[in-house]
C-alpha cells in the first residue's frame, strides 16, 4: 500500500513558480511541412499550462519532442536548468517527463494491468507476477476514482476508458512533468471529471501539467496559463485570469468567431428512417425515427450504446429484434452494402480502427465510398479523383501538403475531417456521424455545422451521436438519452436543460428496470 | 508554407516511378556488368534463355503482389504452376483441342483460387495456413493423377510456342506484356485496385465506407490462382511434360521477386512494375552466376543476401523521406 503511495505521489522537488523545463528555439521540420517554427518557452513547476490552436498548428509535435518520440530539428530543451537530449521516450521518463498522447499508443491485446505495467513489469526469478500486478493495478485504479477492471483485455474496453488507463499508466511512475493531449476528446462530462480530480491533485502534489485541448472551457476550467500556437509559432502566452474565450480564438485563428453552433431549423419532410424496437449487442428495444431536414441527436456515457445502436442500424452488427423501416417501407439492413444501398452514410467512432486507411493517401481515404461513382466501366477517372478530393480538402480546410500525402501524416484534427469528408460526396440521405467533431478545432467546427446545414437543406437527415453535450444540445432537433443500452428519455430543442439531460444519462436511481417505453 | 511545402512534396509524389527507376538501374547494372565479365552473357541466345526463364517468375509474381497488397500471401503457386502442367499435359493428350485445354487448365486455377478465398472469408482461416494446406495437397493430387510419372505432351504446335519468338523477342516475355498491362491498369486505374490497398490497409474502415472486402479478397487470390495457372501452362509448353514437382520452391522466388520490387509484406503498398522488375533481376543474378561458374550453393545464398540489401534499402528510403 505505502510503496503504490509513493509511486503515486512523487515528493515536489521544486518550489512552485520556479522553471522546471524550458524550450529555446526548439524547431520541428517534417518533409513538407515546417511543423513546429524555433520556439522560446518556459514551463513553471507545478503549473497547468493549456496549449491551444488549430489542428495542424503544432502542438502535438511539441509533445512528441518533449517525450522523445521524434527527434527534434534543431532548438535545445533544458531541463531543470541542464539541456536534455531526449532522444529516446525511456530517456524522456527517467527524467520524470510523461504523456498521454492523443492517439491511445497502448498495446491492445494486453490486459489492462500489463498495459499499466508494461516495460517495468514485475517479476520473480524472470516469472512474470502476473496476479500481483492486476492486483496492484486495480489498487492504483480504484485509488484515482476510476471504475475499471484491471484484468480485462484493454482492447474490450471503450476509447474513453482506454484514455483513462493511458493517464493512469501515466501517474504511476515518479512522474514530474505530464502532458495530456486532448485527454478529454473521446471522454464524457463524468469521467471527464474523474480525469481533472487526477489533474488538479497530481498539480498539488507538485507535478507540472501540459494539458492540450480544443474545449476552451476546459482551459477556462483547469489552466493556470495558456500559450496559444498557430502555424507552428507560438503567437503568445497568458495568464488564465487575464485572458478570455474570445481573445484565445482570435489569437488562434487570427479572426473571430461569432458563433460555434450554427444551427439553422428546417421544416422537418417525410420520415426517412423508422427504427421500432430495436435491439441487439449492447442496446436494448430502442425506437426513434428521422426525417428528412432534422438532426437526431444521441446524448449519453460513453458506453451507453449509442455506437452500438447505430452500427447495428448501419447493418455492420446484428440486431436480435426489431424492425427497419426506409422511407415507409420494412427493409433488411444486413449489411453495410443494404445500408449505403438505401442511401445511409456512416462516420464512425474511432478514426484509427474504423475511420482510415492510415498508410494510404488522403485522397483515396476520401474517394473510397465513391469509387463507384468516379469511375466509368471499369477506369477511375483521375480527373473527378483529383477534384472530387480536392473539394473536400478545401472545404474542410484540411491541412495536408497535397492529396497524395499519407494519412498517417495529418494531425489528429485533420484525420477527423477525412472520417467526415468521405461522405459528404456521396449523396447520401441519412448521415450518422459518430462524434464527428472530436480533436477539431474551433473554426473547423463551426464549418462542420454549416455543413450540417448544407445537408440538411437538400434534404438528409441527420443522426449525430456525441458525448460532449453542448454539441448535441445546440444542434439536435431532437435529443434522446441513452443510458445502459436503453433509449431513456427524448427531448425536443432545447425543451430541457443541462442538468435534466445529465441526470437522465447518469442516474441510476431513477431507473426502473423495463419500465421505459 | 504552401509554396514550400509543394515543393518538398515533389518527390514522394513520384516515389513509386522513382523506386522503379532504381530497379531498372540495377538491372541494367547488372547486365552491363556482365557482359563485361563474360562474353557468353549477352549473346542473344542467352539474352531470351534469360528472358524466358524470368518471364515465368514475373507472372507469378505480379499476381502473388495482389495477394500481399490486401495483407495476405499465397504460398500454394509454385504447386498450382505444377499441377496446371498436369491438367493441360492430360487433357492435350486426351486430344482436346489446345485452346479449349488451356482455357480449362485457367478455369482449374481459378478455382484453386476461389477456394482460398473461401477458406480466408468464410471458414476463417489465415491465408499463410489455407495456401499452405494447398501447397501439399495440390501436389499430392498431382502425384495420384499421374502415379508420380511424368507426362509428356504429344503436341509439337503446344511446345513450338515457347520456343519461338516473335519480333526477336521470346514468346515467353510477350506474356509478360500481355499479363502485365492489364494487371498494371486493373491495379493502379481501377477502383478494384483501389480496394485491393483498402482492405490491406485496414479491412473494417474499407468495409464501413461500403467496400465489398470479401469479394476483394475472392479476387485477389483468384487472380493469383489464375496467373499460377496460366504459368502451368506456359511451363508445360516449355519443357513439354506434365509433372506435379515442377516449379518447386516458385512460391519463393515469387514472394522474393515482389518484395525486391517494394512490395511491402505488411499489405497495402505494392505495384506492378516492381515485381516484374524483381523477378528480371532475380534471373539475371542465376544466369549471371551459371555463367560465371559460380557453385549453384553459392546462388542460393547470393540471392539471400540480396533480398534483404534490397528490401532494407528500400525500408531506409521510405522512412527517411
Ligand atoms: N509524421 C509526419 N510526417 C509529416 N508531417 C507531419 C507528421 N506529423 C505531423 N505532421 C504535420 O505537422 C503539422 C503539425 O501537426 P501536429 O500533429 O503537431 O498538429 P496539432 O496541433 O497536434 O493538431 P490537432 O489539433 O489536429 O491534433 C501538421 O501540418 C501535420 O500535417
Ligand atoms: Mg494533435
Amino acid at each position: 500500500m505505502t510503496s503504490t503511495a509513493q509511486e503515486l505521489h512523487p515528493a515536489p522537488t521544486l518550489e512552485p513558480g520556479r522553471t522546471i523545463l524550458e524550450l529555446k528555439g526548439l524547431e520541428k521540420r517534417y518533409p513538407g511541412t515546417h511543423a513546429l517554427k524555433p520556439t522560446n518557452l518556459a514551463f513553471k513547476a507545478s503549473e497547468i499550462h493549456a496549449i491551444v490552436g488549430e489542428n495542424g498548428a503544432g502542438k502535438s509535435t511539441l509533445i512528441k519532442l518533449l517525450t522523445g518520440v521524434m527527434p527534434r530539428t534543431s532548438g535545445d530543451v533544458i531541463w531543470e536548468g541542464t539541456p536534455a537530449a531526449l532522444a529516446t521516450p525511456h530517456e524522456a521518463m527517467a527524467l520524470g517527463i510523461n504523456a498521454v498522447h492523443q492517439e491511445v499508443v497502448l498495446c491492445r491485446h494486453l490486459t489492462v494491468a500489463a498495459n499499466m505495467f508494461l516495460g517495468e513489469e514485475a517479476s520473480r526469478f524472470g516469472i512474470l507476477q502476473q496476479r500481483a500486478m492486476v492486483r496492484e493495478a486495480q489498487k492504483i485504479i480504484d485509488d484515482l476514482g476510476f471504475d475499471l477492471p484491471a484484468h480485462v483485455v484493454l482492447g474490450d474496453l471503450t476509447i474513453g476508458q482506454q484514455q483513462l488507463i493511458a493517464a493512469a499508466r501515466a501517474t504511476v511512475r515518479g512522474t514530474k512533468f505530464l502532458i495530456f493531449d486532448e485527454p478529454t476528446a473521446y471522454l464524457t462530462r463524468k469521467e471527464a471529471d474523474q480525469l481533472f480530480t487526477l489533474i488538479r491533485r497530481l498539480k498539488g502534489e507538485g507535478v507540472t501539467i501540459i494539458y492540450i485541448s480544443h474545449r476552451m472551457e476546459e482551459v477556462f476550467e483547469l489552466a493556470d496559463r495558456v500559450s496559444v500556437l498557430r502555424d507552428g509559432t507560438l503567437v503568445g502566452t497568458r495568464n488564465i485570469a487575464e485572458t478570455n474565450d474570445a481573445e484565445l480564438v482570435k489569437m488562434m485563428i487570427n479572426r473571430s468567431i461569432e458563433q460555434v453552433y450554427h444551427k439553422e431549423h428546417f421544416t422537418p419532410g417525410a420520415t426517412l428512417l423508422e427504427a421500432r424496437n430495436l435491439s441487439g449487442k449492447g442496446f436494448e428495444n430502442v425506437s426513434m425515427t428521422v426525417r428528412a431536414g432534422e438532426i437526431v441527436g444521441l446524448y449519453g456515457l460513453i458506453g451507453a450504446g449509442r455506437s452500438e445502436f447505430v452500427t447495428a442500424l448501419y447493418g455492420r452488427h446484428r440486431k436480435s429484434a426489431g424492425q427497419i423501416l426506409w422511407e415507409g417501407k420494412a427493409v433488411q439492413v444486413n449489411s453495410e452494402h443494404d445500408a449505403i444501398r438505401l442511401g445511409m452514410a456512416l462516420a464512425p467512432e474511432s478514426r484509427r480502427d474504423q475511420g482510415l486507411c492510415l498508410n494510404l493517401p488522403v485522397g483515396l481515404n476520401l474517394n473510397l465510398p465513391i469509387y463507384k461513382r468516379i469511375s466509368s466501366n471499369l477506369l477511375i477517372s483521375s480527373a473527378q479523383e483529383k477534384t472530387e478530393a480536392d473539394r473536400q480538402i478545401a472545404n474542410l480546410r484540411i491541412k495536408t501538403p497535397t492529396r497524395k500525402a499519407l494519412a498517417s501524416s495529418l494531425s489528429g484534427g485533420n484525420q477527423q475531417k477525412i472520417v467526415i469528408g468521405k461522405w459528404l460526396a456521396h449523396g447520401a440521405k441519412l448521415f450518422i456521424f459518430d462524434e464527428p467533431t472530436v480533436g477539431v478545432d474551433v473554426g473547423t467546427k463551426a464549418e462542420i455545422y454549416r455543413l450540417f446545414s448544407a445537408l440538411l437543406s437538400n434534404g438528409a437527415g441527420i443522426i449525430l451521436i456525441s458525448s460532449y453535450l453542448p454539441e448535441v444540445y445546440e444542434l439536435a432537433d431532437t435529443l434522446h438519452v441513452f443510458r445502459r443500452g436503453k433509449l431513456v428519455a427524448t427531448h425536443g430543442f432545447h425543451t430541457a436543460d443541462h442538468e435534466e439531460i445529465l441526470t437522465q444519462a447518469l442516474a441510476e436511481k431513477q431507473e426502473k428496470p423495463g419500465g421505459q417505453i | 508554407m504552401s509554396t514550400e511545402a509543394i515543393s518538398a512534396e515533389r518527390p514522394k509524389r513520384n516515389y513509386n516511378a522513382l523506386f522503379g527507376l532504381t530497379l531498372l538501374a540495377l538491372l541494367v547494372l547488372l547486365w552491363i556488368i556482365l557482359s563485361v565479365a563474360t562474353p557468353s552473357f549477352a549473346s542473344a541466345n542467352n539474352i531470351s534463355n534469360l528472358l524466358r526463364q524470368g518471364s515465368m517468375i514475373a507472372i507469378l509474381a505480379v499476381g502473388q503482389t495482389f495477394v500481399i497488397i490486401t495483407g495476405g500471401i499465397d504460398l500454394s503457386v509454385g504447386a498450382v504452376v505444377g499441377f496446371a502442367t498436369v491438367i493441360v499435359a492430360m487433357l492435350i493428350n486426351a486430344g482436346v483441342p489446345i485452346f479449349l485445354a488451356i482455357l480449362i487448365t485457367l478455369l482449374v486455377g481459378v478455382a484453386i483460387g476461389m477456394f482460398h478465398g473461401f477458406g480466408i472469408v468464410k471458414m476463417g482461416l489465415p491465408p499463410f495456413i489455407i495456401t499452405l494446406a494447398t501447397l501439399t495437397s495440390l501436389r499430392g493430387i498431382g502425384l495420384l493423377m499421374t502415379n508420380g510419372n511424368s507426362i509428356s505432351i504429344n503436341n509439337d504446335a503446344f511446345q513450338l510456342f515457347s520456343r519461338s519468338s516473335f519480333l526477336g523477342i521470346p514468346n515467353l516475355f510477350w506474356m509478360v506484356i500481355l499479363v502485365g498491362i492489364p494487371a498494371y491498369i486493373f491495379l493502379h486505374h481501377s477502383r478494384w485496385g483501389r480496394y485491393l490497398f483498402s482492405v490491406g490497409s485496414n479491412a473494417e474502415a474499407s468495409r464501413l465506407s461500403g467496400v465489398n472486402v470479401q469479394r476483394t479478397i475472392y479476387m485477389a487470390y483468384t487472380l493469383s490462382g489464375l496467373c499460377a495457372a496460366f504459368v502451368g501452362v506456359l511451363l508445360a509448353s516449355r519443357i513439354g511434360i506434365g509433372n506435379p514437382t515442377q516449379a518447386e520452391g516458385w512460391e519463393l522466388q515469387a514472394i522474393a521477386s515482389s518484395v525486391i520490387g517494394g512490395t511491402s509484406l505488411f499489405g497495402a503498398v505494392g505495384s506492378v512494375h516492381g515485381p516484374l522488375l524483381g523477378a528480371f533481376i532475380l534471373a539475371t543474378i542465376n544466369n549471371g552466376a551459371n555463367l560465371l561458374n559460380v557453385n549453384a550453393f553459392w546462388q542460393r545464398i547470393i540471392t539471400g543476401v540480396l533480398i534483404i540489401v534490397i528490401v532494407y534499402f528500400d525500408g531506409l528510403r521510405r522512412r527517411g523521406k
